[in-house]
């Protein structure tokens, strides 16, 4: 069995005096969908960021295709295929959907427009909003975008932090819909969610979070099935 | 020889009262550059009014001294009314464009001299200079310890954290401004007087510019700031003459390198270097001051209709109707971005709503800008994303929260009146109570950017306790925290609401919240979903999904 | 209408130091106080190249350009990147680029005296153009085509290359910006070098069109220029345009009908109108941030 394509060990991270993660350790094999779970505090979001260089770890380790990416900066792991969609999605209102897909391959200085004409062809709605501002689309349009945004350029391993807040159930499938294909493509894909029935029905692999440490692993549709997570959530003993 | 000196000490003088204009605004977290103008409009307005000759054997700076200073609050207020509402770097321009404009209408004017300027006798002794910078210094001084002193620190941290504590922040920002404008005011008047010889053009950029570096390189943080940096760049060109680096480039390109090098490694300036003497002790015999009872139970604290809040077309909150009695305390979960503190913002006045209506504890929800009256009122809140006073030290940012239940000091200060020091110890102790109640009582002299997260939390909730609420509002306060010290905080809170306290509690720990609360609102983008009591909350279908999320459109299963 | 005309070459510089100012804080959030410095130390240079090395005044444009965005670096190094994550980092950076700014004036003082420099009588053209009664001079022109071409420029590249997307993404969201893979020091270092190399440019077409440079010009439009940036709208390139050729225009009337003592004062007047009626500016964002 090859080595996971990203593999997390050890990972602490603290803002200040405030530690949100402690010790977490995951690992995602090349084309899997791995999901984090857990409430809100739990310190998902804080992991994300330090895989994928937005934050340094007080420690641990994050390696990525046979390197130690730890100490890297976003922008450096964007050009090796290590790509975050953000929660919120972030993407830039004042500027046109076109210009925000152009951005997906800043670094990249040959990103033609072949690669983002596909993705105007995955996605009809963006082609019809291509010249708006990016503030004026819907939530679910800019969840869309910011998706087509990071597969512009070409990642390996794609992170989603929460697709699927703040947006309407039936969008929450199309979204959901759209990571399918993307994990069917090859992408790796690491999803952290709120939504934990939708995410584990849809990983590989689950990882619980509580309080900022790991509390449960394993199998999407084991964790499913397991009482001890639906009750992590709520909180019932 | 003894002359040269005596020159230089009265330099160093006027200059930290100069610095010490500066000072008051920065105080106040404000960056304001105008002071040069009205030091020169206090300066020329005076050599309108002073006489030649003494008057009664008194130097005439006697009457020019308070017209200048008068001259400099008055022109201050005036310039504050439009220009106070700006943040940052824009009161910064446009109080340097004021000075600007002030230097070209004088230059311009025929009783100041122009270009030529004005000679004066030289009315200031170093005695004079002196006697006014430590009368400068002692009103800073005493103003540390007061309950102003200690508003416009906190504003200065956190302007949004000290309007939900009570402090009026237009008007403290006003006062802040006033005072420089008299200092400045009085520096004008001084330095024109020693100089003998003053032009509009010795008020310019460069003279705002001086000012701000030597309270800059001075601190802010410290009343003595001021005076450090005065005498410390004032004696920087002699010490340079009497090591023989000539005049010319050499000295300006030291003092820039050197004003670059304070504000890259000391950004507390020089009287950083000073150790802080900790916080006053709480006297255990004085107790806390006499404080309204709280309402009985079951009378209304609060009362929504139809409440909304939209951001253009994003609805944040939309359609809340509640009712909240005494005693109560009531529990608000959701998941993110449910609208949960969107809601409370609106109930604790530091937003406003745009439709619907609302009444907390007998005031109108309305425009914002009167935030601080909510507090007045009984409200009390902690943050989301804590928002201590970073600098102050715990027992100070709970002085902080028992404004509203404590009486301004600092004019009694001044004289050093028993009752002052009566008052503030009651303060201590309202303070001290509350820090006692959470646990902290033993950190009392930490600076509250120094403390480990739950203590942190704790801290945010004795403050928010210090001023004696009706309605307690706890924005996501175990967030982070272990089911341990969930579990403290639980009985802490319960322990409030039999003490008459009402509770309105934010918190994603939804055990904790099942644990906690008399009773629960749902909240989904915006909307009530649920409300009851917790054992059918619990069990409720659609809030159960709310936080695990549906299977998709084919799964009904639950 | 030479009034005019005068007004608006006077303006253009004034815009080309003003767009200068206007995309470090549009872009970085910044007001980069050493921005005058930098301009009155690239007129002395533009006179040294000309007078003593000969160089066309033609040939002294690009060689200051270049001068200025090196001098942008060394801004951005010394004054700005050692705080960046700082708390205080809006105000520290004011007091640090004054501090840089006062460093650099030291040097020129050193390098040249306190006196008045000027070109030598020769290096002008004295081509002039006759246009329905109105005098333009030759020089006038290229100090007007050289602005604008500049600032045009600047726009081009803000709106239509990587690198101006890049840009626009830190001014808007720096944390969305890095997330999309932005080399954000990159974009912070060459937006710094872009708006000096303005500034100097502007510096040294001043010294054209005055044919002086003296130590002080830095003070004076260092004001007019925040003043300019505060009615564009704080962040708006447009806005620096129209702001800084309304200001040119502005005080040539002023001149005119007023005096000429009163000129340096229409710029405040702008700047307070503005404040008091539309405090955001001609092309400011629409909103002040609320809660």
């Amino acid at each position: 069995m090859s080595d996971p394509l990203l593999s997390v060990q050890g990972l602490s991270v603290s803002y200040g005096r405030v530690q949100a993660v402690r010790d977490v350790a995951f690992e995602a094999a090349e084309g899997s969908l791995v999901t984090l779970v857990g409430a809100n505090g739990a310190g998902k979001t804080s992991v994300l960021n330090a895989v994928a260089g937005l934050l340094k770890p007080r420690q641990g380790k994050v390696l990525y295709d046979g390197n130690d990416v730890t100490r890297w900066p976003a922008h450096r792991l964007v050009d090796a295929g290590l790509v975050q969609v953000p929660e919120g999605r972030e993407v830039l209102a004042s500027m046109t959907t076109h210009e925000n897909l152009q951005l997906g391959g800043w670094h990249r200085k040959e990103t033609s427009a072949a690669s983002i004409d596909e993705m105007y062809v995955r996605f009809p709605v963006l082609a019809q909003r291509r010249e708006l501002p990016a503030g004026a689309l819907s939530g679910g349009e800019q969840q869309m975008l910011a998706i087509a945004r990071a597969l512009i350029a070409k990642p390996r391993v794609l992170l989603l932090d929460e697709p699927s807040m703040g947006l309407a159930p039936k969008v929450v499938d199309e979204v959901f819909r759209v990571i399918e294909e993307i994990r069917a493509s090859g992408t790796t894909v690491v999803l952290v969610e709120q939504n934990a029935r939708r995410a584990l029905r849809a990983a590989d692999f689950g990882y619980v979070l509580e309080t900022g440490s790991l509390a449960h692993s394993g199998p999407g549709t084991q964790l499913l099935a397991d009482e001890r997570v639906i009750n992590a959530y709520l909180g019932i003993d | 020889m003894l002359s040269d000196y005596s020159a230089t000490l009265t330099l160093i003088a006027l200059t930290a009262i100069f610095a010490y204009s500066f000072y008051a605004v920065l105080l106040a977290g404000q960056l304001s550059l105008g002071q040069a103008g009205l030091a020169s409009l206090a300066g020329f307005s005076a050599t309108i009014v002073v006489p030649d000759d003494p008057i009664a054997g008194l130097s005439p700076l006697v009457v020019g001294i308070p017209v200048g200073m008068a001259v400099g609050a008055l022109v201050a207020f005036l310039l504050g009314l439009p220009v106070m509402r700006l943040r940052g770097v824009f009161l910064a321009i446009a109080t340097l464009g004021f000075g600007e404009m002030v230097r070209i209408v004088l230059i311009n004017a025929e009783w100041t001299g122009g270009a030529q300027g004005t000679t004066l006798p030289k009315l200031v002794t170093p005695g004079i200079a002196w006697g006014a910078l430590l009368l400068v210094a002692y009103w800073f001084w005493r103003l540390g310890g007061s309950r102003l002193g200690r508003a416009l620190a906190a504003l200065r941290e956190d302007e949004l954290a000290a309007r939900a504590m009570g402090v009026d922040v237009s008007r403290y920002r006003m006062t802040a401004f006033v005072t420089s404008g008299a200092v400045a005011g009085l520096y004008g008047v001084l330095i024109a007087y020693f100089s003998r010889f003053i032009t509009p053009d010795d008020f310019g950029f460069s003279a705002a510019v001086d000012g701000l570096v030597t309270a800059v390189v001075g601190g802010s943080l410290m009343f003595l700031g001021p005076l450090l940096g005065s005498a410390f760049l004032t004696s920087v060109p002699e010490v340079q003459r009497a090591l023989g680096v000539e005049a010319g480039w050499i000295r300006p390109f030291l003092s820039s390198a050197l004003l670059l090098v304070v504000i890259l490694f000391l950004p507390g300036g020089l009287s950083s270097l000073i150790p802080r003497w900790r916080s006053p002790k709480v006297d255990p015999d004085v107790s806390p001051p006499e404080l309204a009872p709280l309402p009985a139970r079951g009378s209304p604290v609060l009362s929504l209709t139809g409440l909304g809040k939209a951001y253009g077309g994003l609805h944040a909150v939309r359609d809340v109707d509640l009712e909240l009695r005494s005693g109560e305390v009531l529990g608000l979960i959701g998941p993110n971005g449910a609208g949960k503190t969107t809601l409370v913002n609106l109930i604790s006045g530091l937003a406003a709503p745009t439709s619907g209506s609302g009444t907390v504890l007998g005031r109108e929800l309305g425009p914002i800008g009167r935030g601080h009256l909510f507090a007045k009122a009984g409200v009390s809140r902690t943050f989301q994303h804590s928002k201590l006073f970073d600098r102050l030290t715990v027992l100070e940012n709970a002085l902080v929260g028992a404004h509203v239940v404590s009486r301004p000091t600092l004019l009694r200060r001044l004289l050093w009146l028993p009752s002052a020091r009566r008052d503030e110890q009651r303060a201590l102790a309202q303070a001290g109570a509350q820090l006692t109640r959470v646990g902290l009582g033993d950190r009392a002299g930490v600076p509250a950017g120094e403390l480990a997260y739950g203590d942190r939390r704790r801290l945010e909730i004795a403050r928010a306790l210090a001023g004696h609420p009706t309605l307690l509002i706890l924005d996501e306060p175990a967030a982070g925290m272990n089911h341990v010290e969930a579990r403290e905080l639980s009985t802490l809170i319960r322990s409030l609401a039999d003490d008459g306290i009402t509770v309105l509690l934010i918190e994603h720990n939804v055990r904790m919240v099942l644990e906690t609360c008399t009773r629960i609102l749902v909240l989904n983008f915006g909307e009530v979903i649920a409300a009851g009591d917790p054992a059918t909350i619990a069990k409720d279908p659609v809030v159960i999904e709310a936080y695990l999320g549906s299977d998709g459109p084919a799964d009904t299963r639950v | 209408m030479q009034q005019v005309l005068n007004g608006i070459f006077a303006g253009s510089i004034y815009a080309l130091f003003a767009i200068g100012f206007t995309l470090v804080f549009g872009v970085l959030d910044r007001l980069n106080l050493a921005h005058a410095a930098t301009f009155t130390v690239s007129a002395f240079l533009g006179i040294e190249l000309v007078a003593d090395l000969g160089l066309s005044i033609w040939a002294a444009i690009p060689a200051v350009l270049v001068f200025g965005a090196l001098l942008g670096l060394i801004i951005e190094r010394l004054a700005f990147r050692p705080l960046k994550g700082r708390n205080d980092a809006h105000f520290a950076g004011l007091i640090s680029s004054i501090a840089v700014g006062g460093m650099f004036m030291a040097l020129l003082l050193a390098r040249y005296g306190p006196d008045t420099r000027r070109f030598p009588a020769e290096a002008f053209p004295t081509t002039d153009f006759q246009l329905g009664g109105v005098r333009i001079t030759l020089l006038q022109l290229v100090i007007l085509g050289v602005s604008l071409g500049l600032m045009l420029g600047l726009a081009f590249l803000v709106n239509n290359t990587g690198l101006g997307r890049g840009m626009r993404a830190v001014a808007e969201n720096p944390h969305a910006a890095r997330v999309l893979g932005v080399n954000v020091d990159r974009v912070t270092a060459t937006t710094f070098a872009i708006s000096s190399a303005l500034g100097a440019v502007a510096g040294v077409l001043l010294a054209f069109y005055v044919n002086s440079a003296q130590m002080t010009m830095g003070f004076n439009i260092e004001l007019k220029g925040l003043a300019v940036i505060i009615v564009g709208g704080m962040g708006s390139l447009k806005g620096a345009m129209v702001g800084g050729i309304a200001l040119g225009l502005a005080e040539v009337f002023a001149v005119q009908y007023v005096g000429s003592s009163w000129r340096d004062v229409v710029a405040f007047g702008m700047l307070f109108g503005i404040l008091l009626v539309r405090p955001q500016g001609l092309f400011g964002p629409r909103q002040v941030r609320e809660v």
